[in-house]
């Protein structure tokens, strides 16, 4: 391994097709992962195009239908929020993999810390006990923690359209809706897993209302269905009406982060501050990072998970206003139909883990954003922090970790003045709040994969019930 | 009584021999052809029973050791060493047990003089019994549980064993182990009653003779316990057993009630998936059905003859409406835990369904449960 490419090569193979590799390949392997991830800032910066997943839990063979949904590494960028581990029969078989996709793509796939990325909580819920039971002791899991520590704690994603380029493919037999036309802006898109439109929604269409809940049924006839969206837009969207944005324009950056907002963190910068490299804290800011959940509330609320908070619309709003952010995607939480917009498309639960932990019956989703147009001549760059000097693609107060200067400089943003957080105080008063357009959506929605799954080690489905 | 048997009564006999899926509380109870495999199958089939009806013993004591049920007995039947389950299992079945826990002693505390008798369907590991002795001493209880030999032959087996059972048998706790062969299967006391019986075989009195029950008297007010247990029979099987106990074994005008816990919502993509994965270890829930909804529940206690009231909630409910919020909150300190929306899920696809007939004794189920809220949609 220490050539590097063919034996990584090996061990991705290996792992692909289920089967653990030699404990001291795995100490390497996260030998490699922690010196990468160490030069990696808490928010990593992301460029467009990336396709967005949400918790995984070890449900490789639902990993694998997510490639082949969304496209092969290195084809695709991913960007996967955490929580790659526990519940499921193959937490190490789905972590290691992505952290030899890691050591071998660093600029084609991020990984950021979910809750269940620590020491606690992988003892109670399963993949402790799984290295235990693969490798005859707790190295490997030990291994894995010391990455799990190093982990970024949110990315942002910068350079997604607004509008989606319109996919070619047939309209899914169970879509009830008139498709948005090709020419219009594309605002949100659902494909199920064969590639036919569930739903296409203009930005500036009447479609796009809370209104319309056409019925949605299941993509392929053998399978759970998608149960009706309740209080939710068309399948899991709560898109927006405004109609401001043109092709080709950059939207403000997209947060993802595993769980959510914290009372103590009002900007991007307070986030970069934190000292992430320990395990995940009882509570505090980056406690709260892993584990909050938007609820429909104001302001800020206690949650019933014993860990982070509940977060308002409100707080929402004024956070992605005063960061300059037209979404925040996160995880986190089990929604039946994959994805779940809240509060105007401010936020979206994106969860990719189909009939979670063999029992839920509920589909995954993964989210599409594609590159703006105008950002085409944009060098790609790797992972690491963006530097405060870097060009000229400065967000918001993002501007990278050299942040002393913050609150002398009030030009530092990008000419709407976020940049500061005392001018945001009278910015919000005084200005009508105006979203920024958020990125086009593109959810692709799949379901768990089939029992037998090519030759791989079998799915386990001994779901407990109450018996 | 599998479904190309719809309506045919079983061969009571075979059945007995074979006791397919007779071990754990109620599971595989009154399913398949018996006697239609093979020898090793059937083994393999008992023994994969017997494992289950450990893990429910387990669950309990997972539950003991976090401190989410008091329960001091649940230990003497958990044969292997326990396991620490999911947190969402554990809240689960902290629900599951709590709420009827609160319908028992609101039936225990009505009328606190007057005796009263508890008839426990597939009951068995379970520990209610002991637990009514200790919180309960005063009160005249008259037990039964009712299962598959196999099961009450090792919960006799167990109370034998243990000194802290075999001493709440008698008011006056004796010495020495009871006086039992170590093969017994049925035990009878004016307070405790073992009953080594297969359901099934009080659906067929109109053909015959009903099997004695002793001790069960037809006077005393009656609550009669099904946690996971009719689910899996027939439901017109169902009906019959429950009319044997309203019509005959103790008919009106003595009050007698149902307390029903089982899934509900099959056809939804949670309850699909149960019923699949359930089917693939052969496990089916033939009422659950026939009775899709709490309204269902409701309707069926009522034309079954539990005229007086008739009621369900689904356990998200009851975990959010009969718990306090001092408990909620000692409950939600013992374990973190991240599984709510699944924990929701499976809350809301079990359901205590509550029925009863008061007859004409100045309605004591009435009374009793007057003040335990049911849900007022599904
Ligand atoms: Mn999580």
């Amino acid at each position: 391994m220490s050539s590097g490419g063919s034996d990584l090569d090996k061990a991705i193979a290996q792992l692909r097709a289920c089967r653990p590799i030699p404990e001291n390949q795995v100490r390497e392997v996260c030998y490699k992962a922690r010196e990468l991830l160490i030069e990696e800032g808490n928010v990593v910066t992301v460029d467009a195009p990336v396709t967005i997943c949400g918790d995984i839990h070890g449900q490789f063979h639902d990993l694998m239908e997510l490639f082949r949904v969304g496209g092969d590494v290195p084809d695709t960028n991913y960007l996967f929020m955490g929580d790659f581990v526990d519940r499921g029969f193959y937490s190490l078989e789905s972590f290691l993999l992505l952290l030899c996709l890691k050591v071998r793509y660093p600029d084609r796939i991020t990984l950021i810390r979910g809750n269940h990325e620590s020491r606690q909580i992988t003892t109670v819920y399963g993949f402790y006990d799984e290295c235990l039971r693969k490798y005859g002791s707790a190295n490997v899991w030990r291994h894995c923690c010391e990455v799990f520590d190093y982990l970024a704690l949110g990315a942002l994603v910068i350079g997604a359209s607004t509008t989606l380029t319109p996919t070619d493919g047939p309209p899914a037999p169970t879509n009830t809706t008139q498709l948005a036309p090709l020419d219009s802006e594309i605002e949100i898109e659902t494909l199920n897993a064969a590639n036919e439109i569930m739903y296409r929604y203009a930005r500036d269409s009447s479609q796009a209302s809370n209104s319309q809940q056409p019925s949605t049924q299941s993509p392929s006839a053998s399978s759970p269905t998608i149960p009706t969206p309740s209080n939710i837009g068309p399948a899991g969207t709560s898109a927006t009406s405004s109609s401001s944005g043109s092709p080709g324009t950059p939207g403000g950056a997209i947060l993802c982060v595993h769980g959510g907002l914290s009372p103590l963190i009002d900007t991007i910068d307070k986030i970069r501050l934190l000292d992430r490299k320990q395990e995940v804290p009882h509570e505090g800011a980056m406690c709260d990072l892993l584990w909050s959940d938007p609820d429909e509330i104001d302001g800020w609320g206690l949650s019933p998970r014993g860990a982070g908070f509940l977060f308002g619309a409100d707080i929402v709003k004024c956070f992605n206003y005063k960061n300059d952010l037209s979404l925040i995607a996160r995880a986190h939480q089990l929604v039946m139909e994959g994805f779940k917009e809240m509060f105007e498309s401010s936020i979206v639960t994106v969860w990719s883990a189909p009939n979670y932990c063999y029992r839920c019956g509920n589909v995954a989703a993964i989210l599409e954003l594609e590159e703006d147009g105008s950002n085409a001549g944009f060098v790609r760059r790797s992972n690491g922090e963006r530097g405060a000097g870097a060009g000229g693609w400065i967000l918001g107060s993002n501007v990278g970790p050299n942040t002393s200067n913050r609150h002398s400089s009030p030009g530092a943003g990008n000419g709407n003045g976020n940049g500061n957080a005392n001018r945001l105080g009278a910015l919000t008063d005084s200005v009508p709040q105006r979203r920024r357009d958020g990125p086009g959506r593109r959810y692709r929605v799949f379901e768990a994969a089939p029992q037998d799954s090519r030759g791989m080690p079998a799915k386990k489905p001994v779901a407990d019930y109450f018996l | 009584m599998s479904t190309h048997h719809h309506h045919e009564i079983p061969n009571l006999r075979t059945l007995l021999g074979s006791r397919r899926g007779g071990g754990t509380r109620g599971r595989g109870r009154g399913r398949g052809p018996p006697g239609s495999s093979h020898e090793g199958n059937e083994a393999a089939r008992d023994n994969a029973v017997r494992n289950t009806d450990q893990d429910a013993a387990g669950s309990r004591v997972s539950c003991v050791k976090l401190g989410y049920l008091l329960d001091p007995y649940a230990q003497f039947f958990a044969i292997q060493p326990s396991t620490r389950r999911l947190p969402l299992l554990n809240r689960g079945t902290y629900v599951r047990t709590s709420a009827i826990d609160l319908l028992v002693d609101r039936f225990m505390t009505i009328a606190p003089d007057a005796p009263k008798q508890i008839v426990s369907l597939g009951a068995g590991t379970d520990t209610r019994f002991f637990r009514l002795r200790d919180k309960y001493p005063e009160a005249t209880i008259i037990y039964h549980e009712i299962d598959f030999p196999a099961n009450t032959t090792a919960k006799l087996n167990s109370i034998q064993r243990h000194a802290q059972l075999y001493s709440k048998l008698r008011t006056t706790p004796p010495s020495s182990p009871l006086a039992l062969e170590s093969m017994a299967s049925s035990y009878h006391s004016p307070t405790y009653n073992i009953h080594a019986l297969d359901l099934r075989t009080l659906a067929i009195f109109e053909d015959g003779q009903l099997p004695s029950l002793p001790n069960l008297d037809p006077s005393t007010p009656t609550l009669i316990l099904s946690e996971m247990c009719l689910v899996y029979l027939q439901a017109s099987v169902v009906s019959k057993i429950l009319s044997a106990f309203l019509d005959r074994y103790v008919p009106a005008p003595t009050p007698i009630s149902l307390v029903l816990y089982e899934p509900i919502l099959p056809n939804d993509a949670f309850g699909r998936t149960m019923i699949s994965n359930l089917s693939t270890r052969d496990i089916h829930l033939p009422t659950l059905a026939t009775y899709p909804k709490l309204a269902d529940e409701r309707l069926r206690l009522k034309s079954q003859g539990f005229s007086n009231g008739f009621k369900a909630a689904d356990t998200d409910f009851i975990w959010r409406e009969w718990v306090s919020e001092d408990e909620k909150e000692r409950v939600a300190g013992l374990e973190m835990l991240d599984e709510l929306e699944e924990l929701e899920l499976l809350l809301r696809h079990y359901c205590i369904a509550w029925g009863w007939r008061d007859g004409g004794e100045g309605g004591l189920f009435t009374t009793a449960w007057k003040d335990t809220r049911q849900q007022e949609e599904g």
